[in-house]
């Protein structure tokens, strides 16, 4: 009974709009996605926060093709103790990242993370090719993904981490290879190198 | 007096003695070597479903597709099924953790998990042994046919179809629709019993039926993060501890004690030697440090090459991060690389946490020889970063 009223309950509050469920239009310019800025040389379409719950308040889905085919996940400032992705399930065990993680570990850190995204024991993730780099003034890394899914497209894609304030910026981008990947690796990478603080810098990822 | 849980135990055992008592010694396969349905219309539409869904499986990126791994199983599954064999394909899914499951085809799937929580291979024989019984044993059809009974006709049948065949359904979630339709725990206890004479026949020990059960119970107590709910094999079986007592009390009573002397089984070390960089990094994905750590206390008491275990001890407390753990990590690193065959990243992550307590000297030192060892490493660029900064 609890059940089915929470999802007249739910029903209502769609029907009556107060909450986002279609994808809204991201133009191409500099974007701000809460205390970062990115530039984004395309337009892209940003998910109803409803059809990503596992991400963090604040993060952002864009996409050009879909979720399924490419995807450019933002997710600022991730607090020391804190998940890259929420998960409703206690049991799921989410990596924690900790203010002094250094490269190796952030990239640990987003192969965990991308596993228990993709469902625990449904996914195998690695990681390669870890190499510094600038985000405006503050100093990260980025490094390349490949997810192997169950029943879905391979994914190819891209990370880019810094740590500013003893908080995790990332920016990620999956597309399923080889199609998709190619099509969009340029312009998604282009997004992740722009990203930077709105707000000055501080301590780095590769302090 | 005895304690509670005890007397539950043993009421429990009381309620399964029927079940291997008299009738364990008439139980049998239900159908011959070579079996195909020829007339039940139920019987030929699953195995439709099923051929199609293992085209789909054959096509999977998950699939371990390594020879040696692929013949050590399909080696056991010969030895156990004997005149069976040619029914079964195998089928190595990459995934950490503990699972096996037979389709009413004869169609196998094994996950990794199960290799790396074995301690021999008589254990992994016997988690084989029980899923062969399923299907000489007809339990899939019997399921079937017992979850068509509880729905309405048409659209529910196909429904209860893909339940139970898991057709329609991702390789991964196979698992959750099969334990929707959970095979009972009568007939769970049908396959231990007839795996249990298979494994015996076989010349496989018998005692590894509830060994392979300790092993799982082992690693629940020891986990850090327990699962709210039980995986995919728990669900679908009786409880581990339920299942190893009255395993434990039939292979007992029927073949007497184990041997005193356990033999070290240098195939299944060889198999874990070969592949434990990619079974053991999979197991450290899912970020469930107190299970690595109760694998990695046996897979060092097993005898699987002291190097590797050493370095996924040292991976393991260092990305566990806990207080005391990076100096378990370092020397953790540290005895990985005296014992001579220690994995190049050993010394980058030695030279991260050296860096990381501020030791630059130190990190250089680990960096400079990793590069060394590996000129090729993909994350040269970061590494030199730190070797110019």
């Amino acid at each position: 009974m609890i059940y089915r009223m929470s999802s007249l309950v739910a029903l209502a509050v769609l029907a009556s709009g107060c909450v986002a469920t279609n994808y809204t239009l991201v133009e191409p310019g500099a974007r701000a996605v809460a205390g970062l800025q990115v530039n984004a040389t395309s337009g892209w379409n940003q998910a109803p926060p409803m059809s990503t719950p596992s991400m963090q308040k604040g993060a952002v889905l864009w996409t050009h093709d879909g979720p399924l085919l490419d995807q450019l996940i933002i997710i600022p400032g991730v607090a020391d103790g804190e998940p890259l992705m929420k998960s409703s399930n206690k049991s799921a065990a989410m990596p924690l990242f900790k203010k002094d993680m250094l490269p190796n570990e952030i990239e640990e850190l987003t192969e965990s993370t991308f596993v228990k995204y993709f469902g625990e024991g449904n996914a195998v993730v690695t990681t390669k090719n870890l190499r510094p780099q600038r985000f405006g003034e503050n100093r990260g890394v980025m490094f390349d993904v490949d997810a192997t899914v169950s029943d879905s497209p391979k994914y190819r894609g891209t990370a880019g981490a810094f740590v500013a304030n003893d908080k995790l910026y990332m920016m990620f981008f999956l597309g399923a290879v080889p199609h998709y990947f190619d099509k969009h690796a340029a312009t998604a990478t282009s997004v992740i190198q722009s990203a930077m603080l709105t707000g000055g810098s501080s301590t780095a990822a590769t302090n | 007096m005895r304690q509670p849980r005890t007397v539950v135990l043993l009421a429990c055992l009381l309620a399964y003695w029927p079940v291997f008592g008299a009738e364990s010694e008439t139980l049998d396969h239900r159908i011959p070597p070579g079996y195909e349905p020829v007339e039940a219309e139920d019987e030929l539409g699953l195995w439709m479903e099923m051929r199609e869904y293992e085209q789909a499986l054959k096509q999977s990126a998950l699939l371990v597709r390594d020879p040696g791994l692929n013949d050590y199983l399909q080696e056991i599954v010969c030895r156990v099924a004997a005149g069976y064999c040619k029914d079964f394909r195998v089928y190595l899914i990459r995934n950490p953790d503990f699972n096996a499951s037979m389709t009413a085809t004869g169609m196998m799937q094994v996950w990794t998990g199960l290799i790396v929580r074995a301690n021999s291979t008589d254990e992994i024989a016997a988690v084989i042994g029980h899923e062969i019984s399923h299907y000489t044993l007809l339990h899939s059809l019997a399921t079937l046919r017992a979850l068509k009974k509880k729905l309405a006709t048409g659209t529910f049948v196909d429904i209860a179809l893909i339940l139970a065949t898991g057709y329609g359904t991702g390789l991964g979630q196979t698992m959750a629709a099969l334990s929707v339709m959970s095979f009972s725990r009568e007939q769970e206890t049908e396959a231990d019993l007839l795996g249990v004479r298979l494994l015996a026949e076989a010349g496989y020990d018998p005692h590894a039926s509830y060994g392979i059960w300790d092993k799982i119970i082992a690693e629940e107590e020891a986990a850090e993060v327990k699962r709210e709910k039980p995986g995919a094999f728990g669900k679908t079986h009786p409880e581990a501890k339920l299942r190893a007592a009255y395993l434990k009390e039939l292979v007992t009573a029927r073949y007497g004690p184990p041997d005193a002397e356990a033999v070290a089984d240098q195939r299944l070390l060889s198999v874990l030697n070969n592949n434990y960089m990619l079974l053991m990094e999979d197991q450290l994905d899912t970020n469930r440090y107190g299970r690595t750590k109760e694998l990695l206390e046996r897979h060092a008491a097993l005898g699987v090459e002291p190097s590797l275990v050493r370095y996924f001890y040292g991976e393991m407390f260092r990305q566990r991060g806990s207080d005391g753990d990076r100096d378990l990590a370092k020397s953790a690193y540290l005895h990985s690389i005296e014992l001579g065959k220690a994995p190049a990243k050993a010394y980058s992550n030695l030279g991260y946490l050296y860096l990381k307590a501020g030791d630059m000297e130190s990190a250089k030192t680990y960096f400079v020889k990793y590069l060394e060892i590996d000129p090729d490493a993909s994350d040269r660029e970061m590494i030199e970063f730190y070797l110019e900064d």
